[in-house]
């Protein structure tokens, strides 16, 4: 069968206009169903024809998985909200300007304006070996062709690698886990909540997935508490170009600071592993340490501590280790800005 | 239209390739097994599967007086080989089958750990089977027919002159028969496979054979594993069996008893020091 | 000439902005027809193979499928003609290029076309077809196929050698020993074929107070204009009618006869708009032919073939790679004495390609070395095919020595606009090997490089940024860096073509290619020069052939300004005559008594001049026209005669020397240490390219290509894996172009505005100098922020910066190819 890209196949389009239909979509078609929110990820995929699915379910017509309101302290915001709702949102701008940032830095405005927060924590791994439709490790199959003596790897992981080394390319999914945030799954049989940080899988645990996320269960909303809101703040993305890129690798931290002593922080690096790296032993040093170059190295040197480079993506060790750096130091003094 | 039993995928090039067996073959392989257990349970409640009758047995043991209390029928290093090799065995399993069933976790290292000391093992017991023990003595070969029929005989009812087991019994060594076959089929190709993954040993290389080699390997690593899952499932069956019990405490502790010797085992085919027949041989 | 034109060198909005920046503009894409079918490519999955067996029943009995073309549905290509009373050309080393093929070289090389009703149906039909491959051998890295025992791309060998009628393939494999230097990271130099030398460099390397010896790498890069070459064929009246996307309009139309196998009058051509072609669509596009050919089969029905983005990046050509080493001697004044410059050329699969000789020739053009040598070889991968990208081998020079002359500049404690400066070219400046008819070099029609260093290093602020260059701030250091891009500028010899019509208005007919750099207007405000009339009078033809274009220049390699506003200059100075002539015939006196300005011949308007030429006939509406024109203006001038007064005339005017433009570029950029993420703070460039046509053109030109030069320093990437020669970085966001937000902070550009003294007008090509001036400034900026050891291969990635930072070494090698 000669294989042809680029013209997506047909299948059945639902477009649900309530959760419970979309739920029971999915329940009817089960494997044979493709959930769609911006179809960023999904065109991808289907008009490359390397998934065929029968159905094809949008959820784009569900009002109630749209828009960021109030909760507690907190906040709530729908899984199918665009990225640049969420980066215009006062509420988010206001108490969690990590994922402002996180959410501003990805992909181009165009792609924001139609992509959501549910399919920016959810999409699948980027590894153009994988999604040349190759059947890999994460395809289904018995080979890692993006690490190989050949292999041109410079995006993949440093840590974690399963036979997959493949990273998760999120660029909010580091301030998510940095905020603690709690992912609301339903399926038809009901609801569960996870941590974000628990949503996120490696290969070891599913190497076909990046997220727990189960055929028939939805991705619904993220509960931002209000734990972190207004805390020290540190996110930045390095990638080769300034829009429109994934990240190489990213960094979002929450911060509490007591005059110059870090009380806690959570600090999550991604692009850099199959799941978003939580540095709980970071976490754990740098608490009650004085916040100072000493403590920013230390946690930098601690942070890459057991990376396993590829043969391109050595540099991600001193890009992490720096980054996790910044994170404790702040902002950086250089140049006035020039832009 | 019929069962899909290996999974197909594509090269780079497009050229369809086999990725592994099909996972519901590992549920054939474990309703085989359940049900051969549950037909052989039953089977062992109906037939007679007689041993040596106990007069019998009485006077071959006036008969050959040199026979000691205690005959050693695996040595230490035999049974460390063979305990060693069970664990590997099961961890390899459960390793493998776990995750496909549903069970997630991080399996490989696990595996492929558990997968060299198979192989290890394997390779001391090949070189210990070879050197120290009598090699053929676990083999199959013509000259176990009479020996086939008279045990055939003797599960149906009929208690026969034929010969009776030498060392180890035919359905012993059939099933290690097996046992090697689908024991070296699958740590083989799994050492090969270790080229597939992050090892301290060797630099990840794919490429060491081609797209088809390895789409076989993965056909027979699976078809074996699959395999060991029903081997395994009998084994396990057979060690627990009251009849087979004494067998299995002889894999523990080392020895039969004179008695158990002389029940189960053709003294002529199994010698032990003591088992020449003061003044002549045995009736036969 | 001086500068006191009325319309060159001003401001204006051309005539087809409106259209674009309305959607209104057709492209190839946006056609339809009545019963249309659409076709589909079936691309090999393998870089070398040959096709066993196509089984496509199951694809051709789907309800919908309309047919199928394969390779050998094509015409065979003509044989070369022969010249009178000599012997017939060898046949070419290599079988030709065609749009399919049965032997696919490269991955992703078309195989065959499904036509059917729609898309979907064409693409479900190409996967029901079973295609038997035979892999053969294959080499995606130079390096790899040069190595011992390394894979040929092609049965025929590895390396192209020698040129012209002594061009072949061979098989060349350099020694171990040759590959010695490779673990030391210096670029193995091997036997090469290709060579010329300048004095003796031995000498040269003696009189040196600082000799550097440096191995570069420069990307193959995919062309990728925004507009993929969509095509639309159908025939009427036994003709064919292509809407295609084509650079240059006129020159396409006989390659899409030969490509179809017909006669050039039996091809209408329409092209109005292109997206783009950065040279990918010189004369159009191989793939052209398929839907042309599958209309033909079909009877004539309308065919069109919309190419995708990543069959873009296969079929779309690509920039050939150069890894460069260069061993240059400087005096302290940083002088060159001496240059050894080595290229190997990642040729792709067919045609020869001319990059790394162009390299040798403009860096014996921009550095003027007192002795010199280049030396290259071209071999012969299976990757997508290489033509020409803006600024060939020019930009890959810049790229490769640059980074060089800045790390001199600081050995040798020189400024390195200095260094610039006492190696630039000046006036008629000579270049190239040796021309054995002349026994001397080939020269320049005029250098202003100095002026052009000079003016920009004011307008840029250098010695205020020298300040502060190197300094490290926070985590972040800031660096400067200067390059000159020359290349070829201009060509001569095209017809001009236009008619003044009865109602007063001038039409000029034009065959230049509407391929976004406005030259297709700009060229003709020389007639409003000539005619001293204002611009409002004129209407431009353009973009259909069936409405009778001259023979034109191809748009490539910076010609068109040049070339074509001598035409407009020949064509309205005959204008000019013809109406003063007619002028004298209806009032008596000297022709040269009615002056023509502002619409009028002396007392007569354009329109009454126009009405008695129609009713003179002959030379003056078109009837007759000069001899020396080109055939394809002959068929163009049968087309248009009558319609007025027509002006017809070729380009004659003399030249001394060949033409060629100059830019200088200067940039700061700003590196983060943490992380070698880094960007263009500041960037000037200054053209040195004769009379401004058209200043805001000229700053969208100069701006674009020195964006596509940046591109390359910056993030654009092309990437193969070689266990199975494939490409990985297949989609847009792979291949990184630089967005918009890698556009420089601030951008200033300026012009010399010296008229060129060997053309009418002045003025000169501006396409391609700007792109190797980008990168090559942007390049040595790093290495002023950075020091010696920051990168050897392109592009300059956080990655690859990051790791030199970190480690204080080298981290990256310079000699593989596409990662």
């Amino acid at each position: 069968m000669a294989v042809i890209h680029d013209m997506m196949p047909a299948f059945e389009l639902f477009q649900p206009a309530s959760l419970d239909d979309a739920l029971g979509l999915l329940d009817r078609h089960g494997a044979d169903a493709w959930v769609m929110a911006g179809g960023l990820d999904s065109f991808d995929w289907l008009k490359d024809r390397i998934r065929k699915p029968a159905v094809v379910v949008e959820l784009g017509a569900i009002e109630g998985l749209r828009g960021v309101k109030a909760s507690g302290d907190g906040i709530e915001i729908g899984a199918m909200t665009t990225l640049t709702e969420v980066v215009t949102n006062p509420l988010v701008r206001e108490k969690f300007g990590v994922l402002f940032q996180g959410a501003e830095a990805a992909a181009s405005p165009q792609i924001r304006n139609q992509g959501t927060i549910g399919g920016n924590l959810s999409q699948d791994a980027r590894c153009w070996y994988y999604r040349a439709g190759w059947s890999c490790y994460r395809a289904g199959g018995n080979v890692c062709y993006a690490d190989t003596p050949t292999a041109v790897n410079r995006e993949h992981a440093i840590f974690g690698a399963d036979r997959c080394v493949a990273v998760n390319p999120s660029d909010t999914a580091p301030a998510m886990i940095a905020l603690d945030a709690k992912m609301v799954i339903r399926s038809s049989k009901g609801e569960r909540i996870v941590d974000a940080q628990d949503y996120f899988v490696g290969p070891g645990t599913d190497i076909t997935r990046l997220t727990t996320l189960q055929p028939g269960e939805l991705l619904t909303a993220i509960r931002i508490p209000g734990t972190w809101a207004g805390a020290e703040f540190y996110t930045e993305k390095v990638a080769d170009r300034k829009v429109w890129d994934f990240p190489l690798v990213n960094i979002a931290s929450a911060m509490k600071v007591n005059g110059s002593t870090i009380e806690r922080a959570r600090i999550v690096v991604n692009a850099v592993a199959a799941q978003p790296m939580r540095l709980e032993a970071v976490e754990q040093f740098v608490a009650g340490k004085p916040r100072n170059e000493e403590t920013a190295n230390a946690a930098g040197e601690l942070a890459v501590r057991g990376a396993v480079p590829l043969a391109h993506n050595a540099y991600k060790i001193p890009l992490m280790r720096n980054l996790v750096k910044r994170a404790i130091r702040g902002g950086d003094n250089g140049w006035a800005s020039t832009s | 239209m019929g069962i899909d039993f290996l999974t197909r995928g594509i090269t780079p090039w497009g050229q369809s390739v086999f990725t592994h067996i099909s996972w519901d073959l590992l549920w054939v392989s474990f309703f085989a097994g359940v049900v051969f257990l549950a037909a052989h349970s039953v089977y062992m409640l109906l037939s007679a599967h007689s041993k040596r009758a106990s007069a019998d047995v009485d006077a071959l043991e006036a008969k050959l007086k040199g026979l000691p209390e205690k005959i050693q029928r695996h040595s230490l290093p035999a049974r460390l080989f063979h305990w060693i090799m069970a664990a590997a065995m099961l961890t390899l399993l459960f390793t493998s089958f776990l995750p496909i069933v549903g069970v997630k976790f991080a399996w490989v290292e696990w595996h492929w750990m558990a997968g060299l000391v198979l192989a290890a093992s394997i390779l001391y017991h090949i070189i210990h089977a070879t050197f120290f023990m009598d090699f053929w003595s676990i083999w199959v070969g013509p000259k176990d027919i009479p020996e086939l029929k008279s045990e055939i005989m003797r599960e149906l009812g009929g208690d026969t002159s034929g010969p009776k087991a030498a060392k180890y019994p035919l359905g012993n060594r059939l099933y290690h028969m097996a046992i090697v076959v689908t024991g070296i089929g699958a740590s083989a190709t799994g050492l090969f496979m270790m080229k597939k993954v992050q090892t301290p040993f060797f630099t990840r290389d794919p490429y060491i054979l081609a797209d088809t080699t390895w789409s076989w390997m993965y056909v027979a690593h699976g078809a074996a594993g699959v395999a060991l899952v029903g081997l395994t499932m009998a084994h396990i069956y057979f060690a627990i069996r009251p009849e087979k019990l004494w067998l299995t405490k002889s894999m523990l502790f080392g020895f039969i008893t004179r008695r158990q010797y002389l029940e189960h085992h053709d003294p002529t085919r199994w010698r032990v020091p003591g088992s020449e027949p003061v003044g002549g041989r045995p009736s036969e | 000439m001086a500068n006191d034109y009325k319309y060159i060198g001003k401001n204006y909005t051309t005539p087809d902005l409106v259209a674009k920046v309305t959607g209104k503009a057709k492209y190839a894409e946006d056609y339809r027809a009545e019963g249309m079918l659409f076709v589909k490519l079936l691309l090999s999955p393998m870089p070398h193979a040959r096709v066993r067996n196509v089984d496509a029943s199951a694809a051709l009995a789907m309800p919908g499928v309309k047919g199928i073309l394969r390779a050998s549905d094509f015409p065979a290509p003509p044989a070369p003609p022969t010249p009178p009373g000599g012997q017939a050309p060898p046949p070419p080393p290599l079988p030709p290029e065609t749009a399919l093929t049965d032997e696919p070289v490269y991955q992703g090389e078309p195989i065959l076309a499904v036509a059917a009703v729609d898309e979907t149906t064409a693409a479900e039909a190409i996967e029901l077809i079973k295609v038997d491959y035979e892999p053969l051998p294959f080499a995606v890295d130079p390096l790899d196929s040069l190595r011992p025992g390394g894979a040929n791309a092609r049965a025929q060998g590895n390396v192209y050698t020698g040129a012209g009628p002594t061009l072949k393939v061979a098989n060349v494999k350099w020694t171990d020993a040759d590959f010695a230097e490779a673990r030391e990271g210096r670029l193995p130099m091997g036997e090469a074929p290709d060579t010329f030398v300048l004095g003796d460099i031995e000498e040269g390397f003696k009189k040196a107070d600082l000799i550097l010896d440096e191995t570069l790498y420069s990307q193959s890069t995919g062309h990728q204009p925004l507009e993929t070459r969509t095509a639309m064929a159908y025939w009427q009246g036994g003709k064919l009618f292509l809407h295609g996307s084509t650079q240059s309009v006129a020159q396409t139309v006989p390659n899409i006869a030969r490509m179809v196998g017909l006669k050039v009058d039996e091809v209408v051509l329409i092209s109005e708009f292109t997206g783009g072609g950065f040279g990918s669509k010189i004369p159009g596009s191989h793939s052209m032919a398929i839907p042309a050919l599958m209309s033909k089969k079909l009877n004539g029905v309308p065919v069109m073939m919309r190419i995708t983005r990543e069959e873009e990046h296969y079929i779309g050509r690509a920039r050939a790679g150069i890894f460069g080493r260069a061993k240059v001697g400087f005096r302290k004044d940083g002088r060159i004495v001496a240059m050894d410059f080595f290229t190997i050329q990642d040729n792709g699969p067919y045609n020869p390609q001319g990059d790394h000789r162009s390299a040798g020739a403009m860096a014996s053009l921009q550095f003027q070395p007192e002795t010199f040598r280049w030396r290259g070889i071209s071999v012969l991968t299976n990757t997508p095919p290489r033509t020409s990208q803006r600024s060939p081998g020019g930009m890959q020079m810049n790229a490769l020595l640059d980074p060089i002359m800045a790390k001199a500049a600081r050995k040798l404690g020189v400024d390195h606009v200095e260094l610039l400066k006492v190696n630039a070219p000046a006036g008629k400046a000579p270049y190239g090997p040796i021309v054995p008819a002349t026994k001397k070099q080939a020269y320049v029609t005029q250098a202003n490089v100095r002026e052009a260093l000079e003016q920009g290093k004011a307008l840029f602020g250098w010695e205020e940024k020298k300040a502060t260059a190197g300094q490290k701030r926070g985590t972040k250091v800031r660096g400067i860096g200067v390059a000159v891009g020359p290349y070829t500028a201009g060509s001569i010899g095209f017809d001009g073509l236009a008619i003044v019509r009865p109602d007063g208005k001038v039409q000029v007919q034009t065959g230049i290619g509407n391929l976004g750099t406005e030259s297709v207007i700009d060229c003709q405000r020389v007639y409003a020069e000539v005619l001293d009339t204002p611009w409002e009078n004129f209407e431009v033809v353009w973009g259909n052939t069936a409405k009778g274009l001259p023979w034109t220049c191809v748009s490539a390699g910076s010609q068109t300004v040049h070339a074509m506003t001598r035409a407009a200059h020949a064509a309205a100075t005959d204008l000019k005559t013809k109406m003063q002539e007619v002028a004298a015939k209806m009032r008596g006196g000297s022709p040269a008594s009615y002056k023509v300005s502002n619409g009028k011949v002396g007392p007569l308007t354009f329109a009454e001049v126009a009405k008695k030429a129609i009713e003179l006939g002959g030379k003056y509406d078109g009837h007759e026209g000069p001899e020396d024109i080109n055939a394809f203006t002959k068929s163009a001038l049968k087309v248009v005669a009558g319609q007025g007064l027509i002006g017809v005339a070729k380009d004659n005017y003399k030249r001394d020397g060949n033409t060629h433009s100059f830019v200088a570029g200067f940039a700061e950029v700003e590196v983060d240490t943490e992380t070698g993420a880094w960007h263009i703070v500041d960037y000037t460039a200054v053209a040195d390219v004769g009379t401004v046509l058209h200043p805001r053109n000229l700053n969208g030109q100069t701006f674009g290509g020195s964006m596509l030069g940046i591109g390359h320093a910056v993030s654009q990437r092309w990437v193969y894996d070689k266990q199975y020669g494939v490409c990985l970085a297949r989609r847009f966001h792979h291949n990184k172009p630089p967005s918009i937000m890698e556009i420089p902070h601030t951008v200033k550009i300026a012009a010399t505005d010296i008229p060129d003294p060997e053309t009418p007008v002045g003025a000169r090509g501006i396409g391609e100098p700007p792109v190797g001036a980008g990168c090559g400034a942007v390049a040595a900026a790093l290495v002023n922020a950075l020091g010696d050891e920051a990168f050897r291969r392109y592009p300059m990635t956080p990655d690859l910066l990051l790791t030199s930072i970190d480690s204080k070494s080298l981290q990256h090698d310079a000699l593989t190819a596409h990662i």
